[in-house]
């Protein structure tokens, strides 16, 4: 009997990873340089762990709740499909406030595939945080089923 | 009745998802300089 990755799973899972992942989001950019911090250490430390578990949440909450909405069985690829997809909403809401706002909302490529490659990556770490809180090695690869 | 009660909360927290990602001032002030390095560096638009 496989794991089933439920709703209060999905939003322990998702804030967990969401917070690791605006860790590693800082790592990633300051490897990249894609975008050069304005703020300090301390407050992109505190900003980024506080938006990443607003996304993970959110991403978390909606695998969880999703069911069979969400078109993979596989948890890394549900986990994936959701994040990015909810990157992909955001960033379409986005570039509709650019055309109404464009001195406010403007687009810059670098940063969007940056930000692509990180929303794929929240949905890796989120359903790697489950598989690692539900023991995948002792479920011989179960735990990795939705 | 928790769970919809969870369910409810992450409505709340999606909408609190939208205006960090968008920097929505109107809705909460202080929010765009709080999280602006992260917009940039997730890719939301941002000036």
């Amino acid at each position: 009997m496989p794991l089933t990755f439920g709703f209060k799973d999905g939003i322990i899972a998702g804030a967990v990873g969401g917070v690791l992942w605006g860790f590693v989001s800082m790592a990633v950019n300051s490897a990249t340089g894609v975008f050069t911090p304005e703020t300090g250490l301390l407050h992109d430390t505190v900003s980024f762990a506080l938006g990443g578990g607003l996304f993970g949440v959110v991403a978390g909450g909606i695998i969880g709740a999703g069911g069979g909405m969400i078109p993979f069985r596989n948890i890394f690829a549900r986990s994936i499909f959701t994040s990015t997809l909810i990157w992909l909403i955001l960033r379409v809401g986005g570039a509709m406030l650019s055309t109404i706002e464009p001195e406010r909302y403007h687009v810059l490529t670098p940063e969007a595939l940056q930000g692509l490659s990180l929303s794929a990556l929240l949905g890796a770490m989120i359903a790697g945080v489950w598989s690692f809180w539900k023991g995948t090695a002792g479920e011989n690869g179960k735990a990795l089923k939705a | 009745g928790w769970m919809l009660i969870g369910a409810a909360a992450l409505v709340l927290i999606a909408c609190a998802m939208v205006v960090v990602a968008f920097g929505m001032e109107s809705v909460a002030p202080g929010v765009h300089d709080a999280f602006h390095d992260f917009r940039h560096v997730i890719g939301m638009p941002c000036h």
